[in-house]
């Protein structure tokens, strides 16, 4: 269904394009009242179309709930009526529209009328003007909610890409940033603009992910997290290989990078790639700390993660099979809270660990506040009552909370599902064969992640394929003046983000006096 | 394509349904911490372990289970079939031998604990005064788990080098070397308490002699290097001059802390075999009964002789007694061994030539410093 | 020459990955247990066959090296059917995709053999031969990229278990290796014949020559590997001889881990059971560079896709590790592959090297006289 790379497909694509564009490639008509029925033929007489003739030659025609009706008023009407109008040419050197242009073929029109254009026809030319005025439906850019940061601008994407691309190009204001309009979806024609910066992202990635993208058969694409499956390296992994953030100085980031972004009309996210494995894990935030906080930071979310992934199956396996390696000293407390427990371990822990999901999934359900609510009253009572009751210990649940607590220092949101959900067949492997089969299922998961690829680069970068110069800013943040390059797995055209300059401050300081 | 999906999903599934493995699920085992050999009739064995349990008050149980049998294992099979639950010696921390079972052999037992791969190499071994069934059976008032007890006592005191250290590796290294043997502390019941009494020293894998808890010092010191640990002395008060004390009486009782020992051994003679001991101890005084004042050096240095001559004849002393009964603690055929190139050492042989060796043993003790309070 | 092996340079590799390469492609199931056939041979000298035994490895790796740059860029098959000819050569390819698949069994099957010894005895072999297999069916289908990815993670993850080694040096008394050299060189010979099981290996460089992309660089890389091998190696025997006493060295069948078993840590003790199923990350690279280069050789007789090849590779080999179900019979086949293993390692490089410089001249003498 999505085979989107093969080039057969494509090229059938571009064929029945043409084909459609020759069926409906006609003219305007120069007559008013014919290209009144054609527009409301294109549109199949839609109760909100719009017809009003401004005689003596004019016919306005628009969507009622598109265009906003205060500029139409002030800026359209008012000024047509003004004065007598005799070409198109006339029209756009009076409407004080930002947005003017003129179109010869009857599709382009009816096409730019659905985005929110008003047609000016005019007797006798066989071209319209499009005068763009489509409703401000956006709510305000608000902080984020769900990639917070303590240090960092406090904004976040909202729904309208062109709000969107604007909060990007503040960031960058070069004009080599490239923007790049696609269209994907056969009914909803959603908008989708591809950025980037010319002659730093690599030429050919952007004609991958531009085929890609381009390749799409499918009738719609709502959400940039759709068109993130639709359009990644494998659909079927369980780990994402493209970052979905709502930070725009976090896409920005990664433009200057050398990434990809891309953003769709009517969805708060941009699709980030070729993004690593191990950039999942890093945080805007932590280019704006001092290296040493970032660098203890980035260790203890990568501990927390590997915690979170392994704690509970290990507890299921010592208990279950290597009593052995349990210390003295641990056995004790270990056994006693154990002995009222009606479960083997691996019950007790998927048990617990399940109860800790449903907590999550219900307090992101339920409104803020009550959610919050939930999730306190839902983790104290449901722990303290469980290990009174008998149905769990206690140190199981120290860990499950300990783990949980991990997943969640996951920045993205994508990856920190993975995380948690990846520990339940690894506690089911524990609780078949121990210690072997944890060993099993890690050994499974580094195969899977080293077969995979993120627009084609390695997905394991810069680890596999080693690159020494990359590591610098990946598990450790080493000082900025160390970190000039960009990172190679985006095999961007300029490699250096700048000129290292030499590091010793006692010369700087010798400078000063 | 489908199909071969098919088979892997089939593979997965019956790969998943068959390969189970089998569960020692912690509170569903009965761990067994201690296990005692005692000799039982007709050269059997009686084997008493004591098995922890979990009870359903929170509290640990346990129980202690006697059986008799012809073999190590065969016990264990009944000690088993005595047991509320499954027995497992994964956590197994020590082995005792009543002493008629030590002067049978211990080497069986040790061959069958290596052979387990459950078993720790770091587990404790010891010997016990009179049969350990007795001992452990004994309801002591103040000590809650007998087998976590006996542990933790021996742990202590080999860690604060009271003790020679007595790991399951550690013995089996002595049993399988040429040139070397066993030595095990020995534990006895004293009242209400469970007490270190003294050593055990082997030949091959038999129990052959004792020393005393005191003499252990010196086997120690002549074995291996001192790090800490304390030991008291008792200075006869003749050999200490004059100049040190005016009047001095029989004995004076001192307690000193060996914070570095080492010792030196050279092989000066290959064909009687003759050995120079040279053991170097830097130590500290803690406690010298009549005070003497050490503060100056000439006193000091006094001291420090009269120490050392006692220290030597000591362990001339327990030298001679383990020549006497053939167990070469010390590990002078070893030594002996690493030293002769192609010696050919046999077990037999160093036998031979242990009984006529002859160690001179040089003590050079400095006290280095004796306390904050002179 | 014409024959040499056109290859994607997607497939290509970076010189200083055969250091992870060579170096895991020999640490395997070998060093779990290699002290004791050492011992046996060259007693408490076995650490001067250690050193010897690494010694021959850099050599013998000069003698692949030469014999693989007088080909510029092809493997070991492509170049038997070159000195030999078609059907000589094929035949010694067969011998060599054999032994591969052997060298694949014989850690296979060790390893199975000491999870069941010490974690799971009544875990049946079918079951952990087919978990094995599995994973590295999944990571052979990936592709070179995917097979060397792995052997660097390998390397990586388990630098840590080398500290280990620290443990049981509390009880090292290191008089054990004196007198030194007391051992003939007959029997230090004899001890490094017998390390050949255990230092088997870097033979992949045979095959995974022409795909290195800097080839200039691969010389420091391949020797680095190859002594990292031997140093570890070595500590390891140091340490063994200095822990055990001498019978009780050659009673202990799994060296390595009793070392393992004395390791403590305040949350965890008995760390030879976490060290046995580690193993599997240790001898995953292993198994998959020696799979891979049996499909290199398979692929040059017939004409068979590498998916296809793996199935059925994989079942033989699952079929054969049934049928092994004692001790004894995996030791018998040890002894009987560390024999084979020595020839074709340490011997056959050699000779190899005559009949290609001999070749070399007797061609360029020929162009001359053309």
């Amino acid at each position: 269904m999505f085979k989107r790379k093969s080039k057969s497909s494509s090229n059938e694509n571009q064929a029945s394009m043409d084909s459609e564009d020759a069926g409906e490639a006609v003219s305007v008509p120069t007559v008013g009242a014919d290209f009144i029925r054609m527009v409301s033929d294109a549109v199949h007489h839609t109760a909100d179309l719009v017809v009003k003739p401004i005689p003596p030659n004019l016919t306005l025609i628009y969507i009622d709930n598109l265009v906003d009706t205060v500029t139409l008023n002030k800026h359209i009407l008012e000024e047509l009526l003004e004065q007598p109008i005799e070409s198109p040419e006339n029209i756009v050197s009076i409407l004080s529209v930002p947005q003017v242009k003129f179109a010869q073929k009857n599709r382009e029109s009816v096409e730019a009328m659905m985005d929110g254009c008003v047609l000016i026809h005019v007797e006798g030319y066989a071209q319209v003007v499009l005068a763009l005025i489509p409703t401000p439906e956006s709510r305000q850019v608000s902080a984020p909610e769900n990639e917070s940061q303590v240090i960092g601008a406090q904004i976040a994407f909202n729904e309208s890409l062109s709000r969107n691309v604007s909060l990007i190009r503040r960031y960058i204001k070069n004009p080599s940033l490239c923007k790049e309009d696609l269209e994907v979806g056969k009914q909803s024609k959603t908008s989708i603009a591809m950025l980037y910066i010319k002659d730093v992202a690599s030429d050919q990635m952007v004609t991958t992910l531009r085929q890609r993208i381009a390749d799409l058969q499918i009738d719609s694409v709502l959400d940039s997290s759709i068109l993130e499956q639709l359009i990644d390296d494998n659909s079927l992994s369980i780990f994402p290989q493209m970052l979905l953030t709502e930070r725009p100085d976090k896409v920005s980031a990664e433009i200057l990078n050398g990434k990809i972004a891309v953003i769709v009309d009517g969805s708060a996210l941009a699709i980030i790639s070729p993004h690593s494995f191990i950039e999942f894990f890093q945080s805007q935030e932590d280019q704006n700390l001092r290296w040493q906080t970032a660098t203890f930071l980035r260790l203890l979310r990568f501990g927390a993660v590997v915690l979170s992934v392994f704690l509970t199956p290990l507890y299921v396996a010592a208990l279950t099979f290597h009593y052995e390696v349990i210390p003295q000293t641990l056995l004790v407390p270990l056994s006693e809270s154990r002995a009222l427990v009606p479960f083997p371990p691996l019950l007790e822990a998927l048990l617990i660990e399940l109860i800790i999901e449903l907590l999550r999934e219900a307090g992101v359900r339920l409104p803020t506040k009550v959610g919050q609510t939930i999730g306190i009253v839902g983790g104290i009572v449901i722990g303290t009552a469980a290990v009174q009751a008998g149905i769990t210990s206690n140190i199981l649940i120290i860990i499950v909370a300990l783990g949980a607590l991990s997943s969640f220092t996951t920045p993205s949101y994508m990856m920190g599902n993975v995380i948690r959900i990846i520990r339940f067949p690894l506690i089911l492997l524990a609780g078949l064969w121990g210690f072997y089969g944890i060993m099993l299922g890690f050994c499974f998961i580094l195969v899977h992640l080293l077969r995979q690829t993120s627009l084609g680069s390695p997905y394991m970068a810069p680890f596999y394929p080693p690159r020494l110069i990359d590591w610098r800013d990946s598990i450790v943040r080493l000082p900025l003046p160390f970190t000039f390059k960009r990172p190679t797995n985006t095999r961007p055209e300029d490699e250096d983000k700048y000129k290292p300059e030499p590091v010793n401050p006692e010369k700087n300081e010798q400078k000063v006096k | 394509m489908k199909q071969f999906y098919f088979f892997v999903v089939l593979l997965v599934v019956s790969v998943g349904l068959g390969g189970c493995a089998e569960t020692k699920i912690l509170e569903e085992v009965g761990l067994t911490t201690l296990v005692g050999y005692d000799l039982a009739k007709e050269d059997g064995v009686e084997s008493t372990a004591i098995i922890r349990q979990v009870g359903t008050e929170l509290q640990s149980k346990v129980s202690i289970i006697t059986a008799e049998n012809a073999t190590i294992q065969g016990t264990r099979a009944k000690v088993n079939r005595r047991a509320a639950e499954k027995l497992e010696s994964g956590q197994l921390r020590g082995v005792l031998f009543g002493d008629e079972f030590a002067k049978k052999g211990i080497g069986h037992s040790i061959d069958t604990s290596l052979k387990n791969p459950a078993i720790s190499e770091g587990m404790l071994l010891a010997v016990v005064e009179g049969d350990t069934k007795s001992l452990l059976e004994y309801e002591y008032p103040s000590i809650d788990e007998i087998g976590q007890h006996i542990h933790k006592l021996l742990d202590q005191n080999i860690k604060s080098e009271q003790v020679i250290s007595s790991t399951l590796h550690e013995v089996s290294y002595d049993y399988y070397a040429v040139g070397r043997d066993i030595a095990l502390p020995i534990i006895k019941r004293d009242e209400e308490l469970v007490d270190i009494s003294g050593i055990a020293l082997f030949k091959k894998d038999k129990m052959v002699g004792t020393l005393l808890v005191d003499d252990s010092f010196y086997v120690k010191l002549s074995r291996d290097d001192y790090h800490n640990g304390t030991h008291e002395l008792k200075v006869k008060g003749d050999e200490l001059s004059s100049t040190l004390l005016k009047d001095p009486p029989d004995e004076i009782s001192l307690v000193f802390d060996p914070i570095k020992t080492h010792r030196n051994l050279k092989l000066v003679d290959l064909k009687q075999p003759e050995f120079d001991m040279n053991i170097s101890i830097q130590a500290r005084i803690l406690e010298i009964k009549d005070n003497i004042n050490i503060g100056d050096a000439k006193s000091a240095e006094e001291l420090e002789k009269a120490i050392s001559k006692k220290l030597k004849s000591e362990i001339s002393r327990v030298i001679a007694y383990c020549q006497e009964i053939g167990s070469d603690v010390f590990g002078y055929g070893e030594y002996y061994r690493s030293s002769v190139r192609n010696s050919e050492l046999t077990e037999e042989k160093w036998r031979e030539m242990y009984k006529e060796m002859k160690v001179n043993v040089n003590i050079d003790f400095t006290l280095i410093r004796s306390g904050v309070f002179e | 020459m014409k024959k040499s092996l056109q290859i994607r340079p997607s497939d290509t590799i970076n010189a200083f990955l055969l250091f992870f390469i060579i170096h895991a492609a020999q640490i395997g199931i070998g060093i779990q247990g290699f002290q004791r056939i050492v011992y046996q041979d060259a007693k408490h000298d076995a650490w001067i066959s250690v050193i010897l035994a690494g010694l021959a490895t850099h050599i013998i790796a000069i003698f692949m090296l030469k014999t693989l740059e007088i080909y510029g860029s092809n493997d070991l098959y492509g170049i038997h059917q070159d000195i030999f000819g078609k059907w000589i050569g094929n035949f010694f390819n067969i011998i060599y995709i054999l032994y591969s698949s052997v060298s694949f069994f014989a850690v296979l099957r060790n390893y199975i053999d000491v999870v069941q010894s010490w974690v799971f005895p009544d875990l049946g072999t079918w079951f952990l031969a087919a978990s094995l297999l599995l994973i590295i069916i999944y990571t052979f289908t990936g592709g070179l990229r995917v097979i060397v990815g792995m052997t660097f993670f390998s390397v990586v993850l388990s630098i840590g278990l080398f500290p280990m080694i620290a443990f049981p040096m509390k009880y090292m008394e290191p008089r054990n290796l004196l007198p030194i050299l007391e051992a003939n060189l007959g029997e230090l010979l004899k001890g490094l014949k017998s390390m050949s099981f255990t230092i088997i290996g870097f033979e992949i460089l045979y095959v995974i020559y022409p795909f290195v992309k800097d080839k200039e660089n691969a010389k420091k890389h391949i020797h680095l590997g190859l002594f990292a091998t031997s140093i570890i190696y070595l500590s390891i025997m140091l340490v063994t001889l200095t822990y055990f006493s001498g019978e009780q060295l050659t009673k202990t069948i799994w060296a390595t881990l009793s070392l393992f078993s004395i390791v403590e840590f305040p949350f965890i003790e008995r760390f030879e059971y976490i060290a046995v199923c580690f193993w599997m990350l240790i001898i995953l690279p292993n198994l998959c560079l020696f799979i891979w280069s049996a499909f290199r050789g398979t692929r040059r007789l017939v004409n068979i896709s590498a998916k296809k090849f793996v199935w059925i590779f994989s079942s033989i080999i699952f079929l054969v590790s049934l049928t092994f179900k004692t001790r004894f019979q995996i030791n018998t086949f040890n002894d009987y592959f560390g024999q084979l293993a020595f020839y074709i390692i340490f011997i056959y490089p050699i000779i190899l090297y005559f009949f290609a410089t001999v070749k070399k001249k007797f061609k360029s003498r020929k162009e001359q006289v053309d």
